[in-house]
């Protein structure tokens, strides 16, 4: 019986008891864990600090400088119907695959998530967080807004502007055919489209010094 | 939620005092171990003293549960701590090495510190080995760079390798370290006669 209280043997078994617990509750899934971060990053959600402008994306599309990832959430029709060009289709439960490549991303390394609306990428962008903490934004309107602003408006496509106003995460803009990103829109000139005011919103984790010639 | 940036709560001076505070206890718990002394160190190999076994495998247990448990509540961010990523057979060529100049020397490079800071003569002489050794490896990785760079596998962790919770990788490593010290302590009494002193 006192070899039951001597303290090396009340150590080890609370060490036991211990890592036994531990086994069967289990470690946070990516919704406990912003459930525990939410109060640290809500608040960029909340005041929009994450939403970027679609003109925004084009500069980012553009910027050679910048490692950018595009991931798109929406389902397999909507991606075929049409998506925006670099980007990568793929389903919310399949984003913890990414872990490994999102911690490999330099310090110009930006993640945008883009959906029909902002719903389904909001969520994303939450996993991501939880996931990886990558420097990650959200397409502000997600495609539907891209598409008002640069779907080509001719009777061969039939655009027009979708409205924004009750997002429900579909594709509210009509299309012939399935083009995917051959459509024109998919990637347009920035020299070519209207110009556009934005507020910046990507901060990258390091600056970049842009000179040119012997600098 | 932790880990937090030290630097930008603390400003440079106050993180640096806070990594010397931290590092001076870890010094000060190894020397009142005992592992500031060779013959101590060494004697774990032959299976005389366990003191090292029992330390360092309680010091990792507690640690690792601390770390799991302050996961699963959601005070740490795990995925933020750093983990030395792994380059397997480097890894293994390289754990060999350190283990003959453990049994060799007598001490690892963070005891043979130890050692020096209590004015200890083979301490000196083999934290001097160590800085050769450290130039020396310097000056020749460069014929060796495919070898040190091959089987990279990035940040790796027994989970991933075995296909289990972290959970339960970590009660199975509680049971090890248990088990190694049940073991041990039965191979000690037996070579020797006794365990370790009270």
């Amino acid at each position: 019986m006192n070899a039951l209280f001597n303290p090396r043997v009340l150590g080890a078994g609370f060490l036991l008891a211990a890592a036994g617990v531990l086994a069967l509750y289990g470690q946070p899934d990516l919704e406990q864990k912003w459930a525990f971060m939410a109060p640290e990053y809500a608040s960029r959600l909340e005041f929009r600090e994450v939403y970027i402008d679609p003109a925004e994306l084009l500069r980012l599309i553009n910027d050679d400088y910048i490692e950018l990832v595009i991931y798109d959430v929406r389902d397999e029709r909507d991606w075929n119907i049409f998506h925006l060009a670099d980007s990568e289709r793929i389903d919310l439960k399949n984003l913890p695959t990414q872990r490994k490549r999102l911690r490999g991303l330099s310090e110009l390394g930006v993640v945008v998530v883009v959906s029909n609306d902002e719903i389904l990428a909001t969520r994303a962008w939450k996993q991501l967080m939880a996931l990886a903490k990558p420097n990650v934004y959200i397409l502000e309107g997600g495609i539907n807004h891209w598409l008002n602003i640069y779907g080509v408006v001719d009777e061969e496509h039939e655009h027009g502007t979708a409205s924004l106003a009750r997002p429900d995460g579909t594709l509210r803009h009509p299309f012939k055919l399935a083009l995917g990103a051959r459509h024109a829109a998919a990637r347009p000139d920035e020299h070519l489209v209207p110009h556009r005011e934005y507020t910046e919103k990507v901060k990258l984790l390091k600056k970049v010094k842009k000179a040119g010639g012997c600098d | 939620m932790a880990p937090f940036d030290l630097t930008a709560t603390l400003g440079v001076t106050g993180s640096y005092l806070v990594y010397l505070g931290i590092g001076f206890g870890f010094g000060f718990i190894l020397e009142s171990s005992g592992f500031g002394d060779s013959r101590k160190l060494a004697a774990q190999f032959y299976f005389r003293e366990l003191r090292v076994l029992k330390v360092m495998f309680t010091a990792i247990v507690v640690a690792m549960l601390l770390v799991f448990w302050a996961s699963a509540l959601g005070l740490l961010d795990y995925a933020d701590i750093m983990v030395k990523e792994t380059w397997l057979w480097p890894g293994i060529v390289g754990g060999l090495i350190m283990g003959v100049g453990f049994i060799l020397g007598g001490y690892c490079p963070g005891t043979s510190l130890v050692s020096v800071a209590t004015l200890k003569v083979d301490g000196m002489f083999f934290l001097l080995g160590h800085v050769v050794g450290v130039l020396a490896f310097g000056e020749t990785v460069g014929y060796i760079n495919e070898f040190w760079n091959s089987s990279y596998m990035g940040r790796f962790i027994l989970p991933e390798l075995f296909g289990l919770d972290i959970g339960v990788v970590v009660f199975l490593v509680v049971c090890l370290a248990l088990a190694m010290f049940l073991g041990f302590g039965w191979i000690q009494r037996l070579i020797y006669g006794r365990g370790d002193p009270e």
